[in-house]
């Protein structure tokens, strides 16, 4: 089974952490890396290559409120930027406007899942599942 | 120029005309009078001079006879009728009305004098001097002058009678004259009067017409824009060029306007940022405490056989506290959003709207809930009178006191809205809370001992207020509550 390198754009270490215990619930090998905005994560993806510590992502998963640079704001420039175009990218929010959604299909997402991750939320769970079985393909 | 001022002068200029109608009539009743007077006289002078011509006469009569019978008292006759006849011809002098007359009159005085001097006067002398037995027809002939003065005086006799017919004539002519102009300023006076008295009325009602017109014009204008500010389109002005009162009015109107305009505008924007301002709020707020409640429930998940039993209860605490949080902020943004969706009418059938509430709230199944099958079908905003009833409905549910607890949802027809009720058997709501139950965040249950954020009643109450229509309660402690509102058709 091939390790799934995710790149997570999330400014709360509690998100990121409630992210990767959730990821560790699931039978995925994964290696996570973290950036806090959507600048640090640009410079992430422009340093990034084949060695273990900083490898370019399979995956990418983005919070849309963030400070410095918003999730959006970010995806935006992934999708206008050649070599970023193709990657696969899911949305991890807890903004529930139609607004965001809307937004962030329009730029190509291949998931969209609201926080929290909680079993008594399931719509959001199953979206969570959604993806882990999206990043296996 | 100033309304007030237009009124003014129109009513002086009418007034004015109407001062000339009046003056004309005046003067027209004067020349009448004038002429009554003018013909008094003349009838005055007109009987004097037939006097005189009738004394003439009878004075030549008492004279003759005189001379023929010597008799005193046809002297005294003569006598007397000369006498007055001197008076007569001062009087009729003084009241002589034309120059011509006056010099008529002067001629007949003349003629008279010379009669009486000449021809007159001489033979009564005569006669007296003569003794009365003496007289025979004879002697008669004598005392008169000889032939060719008795014809002289038969010619001044001739013409005095001439002069008076003459004088009368004349006195006759000037009546008419008098007359005829008369009759000709009375004409012109009510030509004149009349089209004056018309020209006024034609006058004012112009004046009148126009001054409505453009009062009215204006007003009406006014009119519009005040009921177009009232239909909430702030940005009406009237155009006024005029300098008078009404442009006064309108342009205190303009400035009200814009005043308003202002105002609303900047109520617009504080409420908008208000609403950004509970969003954004709530949204920050959220985030952190789901970390605390991720982090609680981690340690519970990590340790759970281990943790002591009061760390576990200092747990439970924690994600209690972290709940009610979650829905003091649901309860903002919740009220922060009522009226913010879009509003569609659309055919409510009230009676399945509320079935369909009580199949989506978790109700114990002792309870008795009652709906009225006589509830209207009608044409409104769904959305909002569903949460109104949800709020009511699953208040009286949540807050009963008593397992077999009834709650019961009717409605009363009005002319113009309905009034529906939700009633219980309940606890009951003393009156000292009866509005502070509307108000967001006050609720009157302990905090820790119950789910509830204190927003439903405020929702109710903010969107029926919105809708400027009303809502109450009907309640005492242990005789249940009957929460009422109207809705309008």
């Amino acid at each position: 089974m091939k390790i799934i390198n995710i790149l997570l754009v999330d400014d709360d270490h509690v998100d990121a952490l409630d992210i990767k215990r959730n990821l560790d619930k699931t039978m995925l090998l994964y290696n996570l890396q973290v950036a806090r905005n959507g600048e640090e994560a640009i410079k992430y993806l422009e340093e990034a290559g084949d060695s273990n510590l900083k490898p370019y992502p399979d995956v990418m998963l983005i919070d849309i409120n963030m400070p410095r640079m918003n999730g959006l704001e970010f995806l935006s420039i992934v999708r206008n930027t050649d070599k970023w175009a193709q990657l696969k990218c899911f949305i991890i929010t807890t903004s529930e406007e139609d607004v965001d959604r809307q937004a962030a299909k329009k730029l190509g997402i291949s998931g969209y899942i609201v926080k929290p991750l909680k079993l008594n939320n399931p719509s959001s769970m199953d979206a969570f599942n959604l993806m882990i079985d999206l990043m296996n393909v | 120029m100033k309304i007030s001022n237009l009124i003014f002068i129109s009513i002086f200029f009418i007034l004015l005309l109407f001062s000339i109608t009046t003056y004309i009539n005046f003067n027209q009743s004067e020349k009448v009078r004038e002429n009554a007077t003018y013909f008094s006289v003349s009838s005055t002078f007109v009987r004097q001079i037939n006097e005189l011509q009738r004394n003439i006469f009878n004075m030549e009569r008492s004279l003759r006879g005189f001379l023929l019978t010597g008799e005193d008292f046809l002297l005294q006759t003569y006598d007397s009728t000369r006498a007055v006849n001197k008076t007569i011809f001062q009087e009729c002098a003084s009241i002589a009305q034309q120059f011509e007359q006056k010099e008529r009159l002067d001629h007949i005085n003349e003629l008279y004098d010379l009669w009486i001097n000449e021809f007159t006067e001489p033979v009564k002398m005569k006669r007296l001097r003569v003794d009365s037995a003496m007289v025979s027809s004879s002697n008669f002939a004598k005392l008169y002058p000889n032939d060719s003065s008795a014809k002289n005086e038969e010619r001044i006799y001739k013409n005095l009678q001439a002069d008076f017919s003459m004088v009368r004539n004349a006195e006759y002519k000037n009546r008419e004259n008098n007359r005829e102009v008369l009759d000709l300023s009375e004409q012109q006076t009510k030509i004149i009067s009349f089209s004056l008295t018309g020209l006024s009325i034609i006058t004012g009602f112009v004046i009148a017409f126009l001054l409505a017109r453009h009062i009215s014009q204006r007003i009406f204008k006014m009119v519009k824009m005040a009921n177009s500010i009232a239909n909430g389109n702030y940005r009406a002005y009237v155009v006024d060029k005029d300098n008078d009162e009404l442009s006064k009015l309108s342009y205190s109107l303009n400035y009200m306007a814009d005043t308003l305009a202002e105002n609303i505008s900047m109520l617009q924007r504080k409420n908008q940022e208000l609403d950004q301002f509970a969003h954004i709020v709530s949204h920050d707020l959220k985030a952190p405490l789901r970390g605390i409640d991720n982090l609680a429930g981690w340690i519970e998940e990590d340790y759970g056989p281990e943790i002591p039993e009061r760390i576990k209860e200092y747990l439970a605490l924690i994600k209690g506290r972290v709940s009610r949080l979650e829905n003091l902020i649901q309860g903002i943004l919740t009220y922060a959003r009522v009226g913010k969706e879009t509003q569609v009418n659309e055919q409510i059938n009230v009676r399945e709207l509320v079935l369909e509430i009580l199949e989506n709230l978790p109700i114990k199944k002792t309870m008795n809930i009652e709906v009225s099958t006589e509830m209207p079908v009608f044409y409104s905003n769904r959305i909002l009178l569903m949460q109104v009833f949800t709020n009511l409905i699953s208040n009286s549910v949540k807050y009963h006191d008593k397992e077999d607890g009834k709650v019961k949802i009717y409605s009363e027809e009005h002319n113009d809205h309905f009034k529906f009720s939700v009633e219980d058997n309940g606890p009951g709501i003393a009156a000292a809370y009866h509005d502070k139950i509307f108000i967001i965040f006050q609720t009157l249950q302990e905090r820790d001992s119950f789910e509830s954020n204190g927003v439903g009643l405020a929702i109710v109450k903010k969107i029926l207020v919105d809708r400027k229509e009303k809502v109450w309660v009907t309640s005492a402690p242990g005789k249940g509550s009957v929460f009422s509102f109207t809705w309008a058709k």
